[in-house]
């Protein structure tokens, strides 16, 4: 990876976020519904959703492709943050709900009010809630905090690879079965849904929803252009040292458990922003999205989309669930079938992902040609081989 | 009044007396019951009819308790011959095709003939039901239970005999005292004191209160503490009816009964700890070989254990009655040998073995086919193996549907037996044996075989054993189909306590790597101790927090323990750096 900007990224990353920012916003607002070039709120509403899937990848990879950490709960984060967010929305819904009561239908239909009387059933914690820039500035923290006592019992007592994995898999597990109980104040396996209200504003018109869709747009970018920076420094120099050798890194006097601390909890902080931008687009977010699966499924667009590189996590993250969007319906029985072979096709044949390819036919086709030369030189061909360098 | 009552009485007691004297007459044959039945269906007295169905207990006739629960229901009836004769008849349950049924005359057991020999046939909606009245009914009831008393089966003896004891009714206490004499079965023989006991519990007399009080202590009779708490109740509210020394006797008897109860429970949370710990340690072993030893993220593990389960299925359905699937959308059906009892059950020894190759296969095509190739990136093994799991779960729903699938106990594993009132079954003693033979076996394989001894030295140095002769390459397939063989009969195992369905694996997964991580990799005594500890831990929590809360907090233990031993309960001393 070079350090400067290559101009054909540039054009690449401008092009698409014309595309993303500008064009399909306009075609949404600006031509009939009935005519060809049309975007309906519904498929805008849709893609937001895929670009913040791609917000979490890029956490994903810069914790995994940079750092050569493999969380299993980034999903963890990326609901901590929809739910930080969507408690807020969950108590603007007002009146509005099905018990016409003050708190959310949830807590009428759980009883909380003989829980919580003092407060007229909203349990203390969701009280400060009602303020969104308290939720917002929750989205971060929460994430943030979960993180950094995760990670630095972790990273102090030197677990890590796959041990780590496992373990980020349990704390996923455990929470996610904490969330699906109903005394846990957060609705229980229904999770917070039927939002109304945004910041004043209905939350199914279709200007916010293109608002929320720009938003997530743009948080990408920037998210993008932050990771893209951050890696091109010294610290992403430090970060891919450690992937590729914590001990020597280590033994060279930086303390690697500070420097993964840090990009576990930046990558945590991600995964919230994108989670809580998730939450209003979806209008819905339940204990299923931090399943351990889940946080599998979105390694595996890091992975099919190439992971060490910027662009791959988001052509994965967005291609995985167009796709998935349209195989759930129109063949959903065979989703499994396809994503699972997927998944092993990509890991046996394809280590660096789709964006890799260009680079892997490059090698085929130097080595056939290499083959061709060595009929002179046998020897030759040895060496190449192993030239196919795979990041650990 | 006194005078009608009087009179009432004496009538009472002459047919009683014309029946007895009847009994005794004839002698003690079954159509005497049959005949003392059928005369008091006949009966215009209601009293008489009580009488002469309390006559009744001690017949141990088939027809007559037939009869009764038929006239309870209203179900028998008064055939009125053409002579105004009365015959109480019961009808056959086998119906013709106009809905008749053959009669079964209640006196003699004959079926009713017409003149000229032939069966005669009745139409229920015809016939007059005899009459019933709820003390009538109640009565009956009452005899069919003390009948019950004589069963043939103990189970059922000693189930009426609880029932009854719980009624404290004063009048049974002849009919307990009189089958106590006779009874032979332990257990019934107990029953039979407790229910004794209680009936005499509720006695006027502090005489005879006070000592079946302490009597049903002394009995540990768990079934009695209700109403020894109840009693309690009644007696401190009123000191001055009952006495202090009531009291006291009741208090003792409590703390004694709920003390019994209490150990019940310790040795109940205990072996349900092992159990579950059982089930982990069958769950993990597989893990703790692919995983511990060779260092492979199998996360398909889960799903190769719902192999062996979905094998055990499969056998089932060959020696039951058959079974169905669909292989590839083609529907396949599959004659079973039909077999039952002792044949039937034999299939668990079969499945166990077939599902342990059936997993050994999987496994063995997952190394060779996929595993071999990622060795030196354990991250992307658990990558890929992760999509091997989302394809078989969706093999499984395709083949056997989405549902769970019946797995039947074999009959030596059905049932339970109570210990100070806490069921222990029979599966789950069955469960912990076979999780010890199996950890016996394995360490049996990896320290006495030349197998085991090559499997050590692989994953000690794999360069050294393969410079020394050892043949990696065949060795890890071993080792991987060893380890899904066992995974296959943890599944198999599991078919007997869980649910099998196509997520069955996923329910298993994170625990199973947390135990292995847990117990410190590499190391099968840690495995052993890691599962023991979070089982207990498990079973010791569910009780105050639930099982899901337990569950959270035991995960997050084990994240805290591995904070004080990274590595584990036992770590694998090494001197290389990644240790």
């Amino acid at each position: 990876m070079t350090q400067s900007f290559p101009k054909r990224e540039f054009l690449i990353v401008g092009i698409l976020a014309a595309i993303v920012l500008v064009v399909l916003p306009c075609l949404n607002a600006f031509t009939p519904p009935e005519s060809a070039f049309h975007v309906s709120t519904f498929s805008l509403s849709l893609y937001g959703k895929y670009l913040t899937y791609a917000i979490l990848a890029l956490g994903i990879n810069l914790l995994w492709g940079y750092t050569g950490i493999l969380s299993l709960g980034q999903c963890l984060f990326f609901s901590l943050g929809g739910y930080a967010l969507g408690m807020h929305l969950m108590l603007m819904i007002g009146r509005l709900g099905q018990y016409k009561a003050d708190i959310p239908d949830f807590m009428v239909f759980l009883e909380f009010p003989a829980k919580y009387p003092e407060t007229g059933g909203l349990p203390p914690h969701w009280i400060p809630f009602k303020s969104f820039w308290f939720a917002a500035l929750m989205v971060v923290v929460v994430p943030a905090v979960v993180a950094y006592i995760f990670g630095w019992l972790a990273f102090r007592s030197r677990i890590k690879g796959v041990y780590f994995s496992i373990l980020s898999q349990a704390l996923t597990y455990a929470a996610c079965l904490m969330f699906f109980r109903n005394d846990f104040t957060f609705g229980g396996n229904n999770g917070l849904t039927d939002f109304k209200t945004i910041l004043g504003y209905d939350i199914n018109s279709p200007g916010v929803k293109r608002a929320l869709y720009l938003c997530s747009g743009g948080l990408l970018l920037l998210t993008y252009l932050f990771c893209r920076w951050l890696t091109s420094t010294k610290f992403g120099l430090i970060q891919r040292a450690i992937r590729d050798s914590e001990n020597r890194v280590l033994f060279s006097g930086y303390a690697t458990a500070n420097f993964k601390l840090f990009v576990f909890v930046l990558a945590a902080i991600i995964s919230g922003v994108g989670g809580a931008l998730f939450v209003p687009q979806v209008s819905a977010i339940n204990p299923s999205e931090m399943t351990p699966a889940k946080s599998l499924e979105a390694v595996v667009w890091v992975a099919v989309g190439g992971r060490g590189n910027m662009l791959g996590p988001i052509i994965g993250a967005v291609g995985i669930n167009a796709f998935k969007s349209y195989a759930t319906h129109a063949f959903a029985e065979q989703w499994p079938y396809i994503i699972g072979f997927l998944f092993i096709f990509v890991t046996l044949f394809m280590p660096k992902g789709i964006i890799g390819l260009p680079e892997q036919f490059r090698t085929i086709k130097r080595r056939i040609q290499q083959r061709n030369k060595s009929v002179d030189t046998p020897a030759e061909s040895a060496v190449a081989t192993t030239s196919e360098g795979v990041a650990k | 009044m006194d005078m009608a009552f009087l009179l009432r009485r004496i009538v009472i007691f002459l047919i009683a007396a014309v029946i007895l004297s009847s009994l005794f007459a004839r002698g003690q044959d079954t159509n005497e019951f049959r005949r003392i039945l059928a005369a008091a269906v006949i009966a215009e007295d209601g009293d008489a009819q009580l009488e002469g169905i309390k006559q009744l207990i001690n017949s141990s006739d088939e027809l007559v308790a037939r009869a009764l629960a038929a006239w309870r229901l209203g179900e028998l009836y008064v055939l009125t011959t053409d002579a105004d004769e009365k015959i109480p008849i019961l009808l056959d349950s086998r119906l013709d095709e106009e809905g008749r049924a053959r009669a079964i005359r209640i006196r003699d057991g004959e079926y009713l003939k017409g003149e000229t020999g032939e069966e005669k046939l009745f139409l229920a909606s015809d016939l007059t039901p005899a009459d019933t009245t709820s003390r009538l009914r109640r009565t009956i009831k009452t005899t069919l239970d003390l009948y019950a008393m004589a069963n043939p089966m103990p189970r059922m003896r000693r189930d009426a005999v609880v029932k009854l004891g719980q009624e404290q009714n004063p009048d049974y206490l002849p009919h307990f005292e009189a089958r106590q004499k006779i009874e032979t079965d332990p257990e019934v023989k107990r029953a039979l004191n407790e229910a004794i006991q209680l009936t005499r519990m509720a006695d006027e007399s502090a005489a005879i209160r006070n000592p079946a009080i302490i009597a049903l202590g002394e009995l540990n009779s768990i079934n009695s503490l209700h109403f020894l708490k109840q009693f309690r109740t009644t007696a401190t509210n009123d000191p001055a009816k009952y006495g202090q020394e009531t009291i006291q006797a009741l208090t003792a008897s409590i703390v004694k009964i709920e003390n019994h109860i209490w150990w019940g429970n310790v040795v109940g949370t205990v072996f349900r700890g092992f159990s579950l710990a059982s089930v982990l340690l069958i769950a993990a072993l597989g893990l703790a070989i692919t995983f511990g030893l060779m260092g492979v993220i199998n996360m398909a593990h889960g799903e190769v254990m719902a192999v062996g389960s979905y094998t055990a299925f499969m056998v089932q359905g060959i020696f039951g009655t058959g079974l169905m699937f669909s292989l590839f959308g083609n529907p396949i059906r599959i004659k079973g040998f039909g077999l039952t009892g002792t044949g039937f059950d034999a299939y668990f020894v079969v499945a166990l073995m077939a599902s342990f190759i059936m997993a050994a296969l999987v496994g063995l095509l997952l190394e060779r086919g996929i595993i071999r190739f990622l060795y030196k990136r354990p991250l992307e093994s658990l990558l890929a193996t992760w999509g091997v799991s989302l394809v078989l779960q969706q093999i499984f729903r395709h083949t056997f549907g989405a549902a769970n699938v019946q797995v039947d106990s074999p009959s030596f594993l059905s049932g339970s037996f109570t210990f100070n009132g806490s069921p222990i079954g029979f599966n789950r003693i069955f469960v912990i044996s076979f999780a010890l033979f199996i950890v016996y076996g394995t360490y049996l394989l990896l320290t006495k075989t030349s197998l085991g001894l090559q499997i050590r030295a692989v994953m000690q140095n794999r360069n050294m054993a393969s410079c020394v002769g050892v043949r990696t390459d065949r060795v890890n397939m071993m080792t991987f189909a060893l380890g899904s063989g066992l995974a296959g009969m943890a599944g198999c195992c599991l078919s007997q306590i869980a649910n099998v369905g196509p997520s069955l694996g996923q329910s298993y997964i994170v625990d199973c790597f947390m135990i292995v991580v847990l117990g410190g990799v590499g190391n099968i005594v840690g495995t052993v101790t890691a599962s023991m500890g979070v089982g207990m831990t498990n079973q010791i929590l569910e009780p105050w927090l639930g099982a899901v809360l337990g569950k959270i907090i035991v995960l997050g233990a084990i994240i805290l323990f591995l904070q004080w031993r990274p590595a584990g309960i036992f770590v694998t001393k090494s001197r290389s750096l990644e240790g």
